[in-house]
């Protein structure tokens, strides 16, 4: 029922605004841009007139139990920053709107029903040269409400290990680099490895995230978007359940199959950082790489 | 007739090669060259500032520092008060760095080796771009000093920056309150320059036309208060002012390459500054920043006709080195030199600038010594 509604959902209300709808829309009372940017001082430095910024790593994130904001903690930032139920919240972010697209997911598992997405992000907001703002908005409260309404968004450790075992099937997509699936590497370039087995999860697909963007940071169109995963056997028929190190680029692999192609999609944010590390758990490495202290 | 020919073909190469950076690069190689330009008109040298009043009390160079901490920190202020309502959360791109014995430590071996190698980092740079064969080897020297913090930094880190505090004054004192302390403490250093310096000697004045600006020497003030503008200008654009971050980063790729500096230093990455992260980009910000800074230097020494090889004694390249050594590690424990960490971390209302000042004024007071022995 709830997958059908959440289909209805992203079938009937498009999910994606253009720039030149934000840009349009920057005035717009009903309207709050939330930029989600993982570089510290992106925001500072410059963003969407009225745009709030959202600090993924200690507002989005509970640093302390390794978890996803809680309900309270998301309620008190979404209300400060003057986001109600009825305020129509439009994100974006840097690096191909990863974080933006956490945070939408975040939004959603949270019960907010009007979330949406600038296409592009603001790597497509630079290319085009559009004007960035210093100053931060003032805005009155609001009166946003969270609640766990879709937690069935969300994989868990256990829900992967079960996919892994067949006892609760669901197709495993790595959104990762191929070198990073395959285990010849622990980490993208430039990361200091958090896992101390290179590698994925058995039975996974891999389809990089990075086959979903066009050259601007937009995303593909849906038909070929549903070619890319219909080629590498991922239908939508049954449960989907996206991966990548730490959950940020797998999100956007989820707003993709949940948001763009309806599909049935749980995103495990634990990722290659927790069941690369966790005991007793089964692993693929063609690589074969194995990890000496280095 | 040459130097203005060479003057041209520097503002050339500065201009052509702009054209093919992107926008943030080219105005940080823009600031280089205006920081350079600066440093060299106004002779602002953050070591004349201290050894010159200790030996000789003339405040010129103090007074050039003061204003451009007082501009630089009005500055700072105006930006804070845009992108961050009510001092709650720290800014993210000003140089906000642990306050502790270490950055003290670090103040205190800059301070002496500035004045063993007669000039600080920047001083070098600047010097470098007026011809001076001292310069190089005094920025050489940086290298191993660089490579000896490196080893210790681990040390450092567990043992004291990891659990020093971050003490950023708006949060405590509000915006008014914490301009009002900075600008009073500056104002209060100011006055005592007045009282306890010598009167600066009146030099043979050039009419203050185009002619004179590039023949005499700008006062330090107005060189410091135009430092202040530029600083405020490159923190805007997310890039506080530092010259260390650079030499820094190639410090560590090559003492990695030899196997001198350690694969993982502890938290380096987090800590805002000069702080010498591993990149294996050829060409960053920072780097295009100093280049630009010693052409910019060059093309002002050309023009004023102050540019000539500067040649020193065989004593003064052994000070330089070792004045070198101590410049590399005091600029590594503490996140930056005289640029980095004193003008960019008081102008971002950051304790830890204070302390490194502080300690600074202390190495530079013990170079003087020094040197007095050794004379």
């Amino acid at each position: 029922m709830i997958h059908v509604a959440l289909m209805l959902m992203a079938a009937g209300q498009d999910v994606l605004v253009t720039t030149d709808w934000a840009y349009e829309n920057l005035r717009n009372e009903k309207v709050r841009f939330v930029e989600v940017s993982v570089d510290p001082g992106v925001y500072e430095k410059g963003h969407l007139k009225g745009a709030v910024g959202f600090k993924w790593h200690s507002e989005l994130c509970d640093p302390v139990s390794r978890d996803i904001v809680s309900p309270e903690k998301f309620q008190a930032l979404c209300r400060e920053a003057g986001i109600s139920d009825d305020t129509t919240v439009v994100l974006y972010g840097d690096l191909n709107n990863w974080f933006a697209c956490w945070g939408h997911w975040i939004f959603t598992m949270y019960g907010h029903r009007n979330v949406k997405l600038m296409n592009g992000g603001r790597k497509k907001w630079e290319l085009e040269k559009r004007p960035l703002d210093l100053t931060a908005p003032k805005v009155p409260a609001g009166t946003f409400t969270a609640k766990v309404t879709h937690p069935e968004l969300r994989a868990r450790l256990n829900d992967v290990v079960k996919a892994v075992k067949n006892e609760s099937p669901a197709a495993l997509v790595d959104v990762r680099s191929p070198d990073e699936h395959n285990g010849k590497v622990f980490a993208p370039p430039g990361i200091q490895e958090l896992s101390i087995r290179a590698g994925c999860i058995p039975g996974s697909k891999n389809i990089p995230w990075s086959k979903t963007v066009n050259e601007d940071g937009t995303f593909k169109s849906a038909e070929e978007l549903k070619k890319l995963y219909a080629d590498a056997g991922i239908d939508g028929k049954g449960t989907i359940i996206t991966y990548c190190r730490i959950g940020e680029r797998s999100s956007h692999s989820w707003f993709v199959l949940k948001m763009i192609l309806g599909y049935d999609v749980r995103n495990y944010d634990g990722s290659w950082t927790e069941y690369g590390n966790a005991v007793g758990v089964p692993i693929e490495n063609k690589a074969g790489t194995v990890w000496t202290g280095k | 007739m040459i130097r203005y020919g060479a003057a041209a073909a520097v503002a050339a190469v500065l201009i052509v090669s702009s054209l093919f950076l992107d926008n943030a690069t080219a105005f940080f190689a823009a600031c280089g060259a205006a920081f350079g330009a600066l440093l060299q008109r106004s002779r602002l040298c953050f070591t004349a500032a201290f050894r010159d009043l200790f030996v000789l009390r003339d405040r010129r160079a103090a007074f050039g520092i003061l204003a451009a901490l007082a501009v630089g920190s009005v500055g700072y202020a105006a930006v804070y008060g845009l992108q961050l309502p009510g001092a709650r959360y720290l800014p993210d791109t000003a140089h906000l760095s642990p306050a502790g014995p270490v950055v003290f430590l670090g103040g205190l071996a800059f301070g002496l080796g500035m004045v063993l190698a007669g000039g600080c980092i920047s001083g070098n740079l600047y010097r470098l771009g007026e011809g001076s064969l001292v310069a190089p080897v005094a920025l050489a020297g940086c290298i191993p000093g660089y490579w000896l913090a490196f080893s210790l930094w681990n040390w450092f880190y567990a043992t004291s920056v990891s659990t020093a505090p971050v003490v950023w004054l708006p949060k405590h004192l509000g915006y008014t309150g914490a301009v009002a302390l900075q600008l009073g403490v500056l104002g209060g250093l100011g006055a005592l320059l007045f009282w306890k310096g010598a009167a600066a000697p009146q030099p043979a004045r050039e009419p203050l036309d185009l002619k004179g600006a590039l023949r005499e020497p700008w006062p330090a003030w107005a060189g410091g208060a135009a430092i202040g503008m530029l600083a405020t200008l490159a923190y805007l654009w997310g890039h506080p002012l530092g010259v260390t971050a650079e030499i820094g980063r190639l410090s560590r790729l090559a003492g990695a390459a030899l196997g001198l500096v350690p694969a993982r230093l502890e938290g380096l990455h987090r800590l805002p500054g000069c702080s010498a992260i591993g990149s294996d980009r050829r060409l960053t910000e920072s780097g295009v920043f100093i280049l630009s800074l010693v052409a910019g230097s060059l093309l002002s020494a050309l023009l004023s006709g102050e540019f000539r090889i500067r040649v020193g004694k065989p004593r003064t390249y052994a000070l330089a080195a070792a004045g070198g050594v101590l410049l590399g590690f005091g600029a590594m424990i503490s996140l930056g030199c005289t640029v980095g960490t004193m003008l960019s971390g008081i102008m971002a209302f950051s304790l830890h600038g204070w302390i490194f000042t502080a300690a600074l004024a202390g190495g530079a007071w013990l170079g003087t010594q020094a040197l007095r022995r050794l004379a």
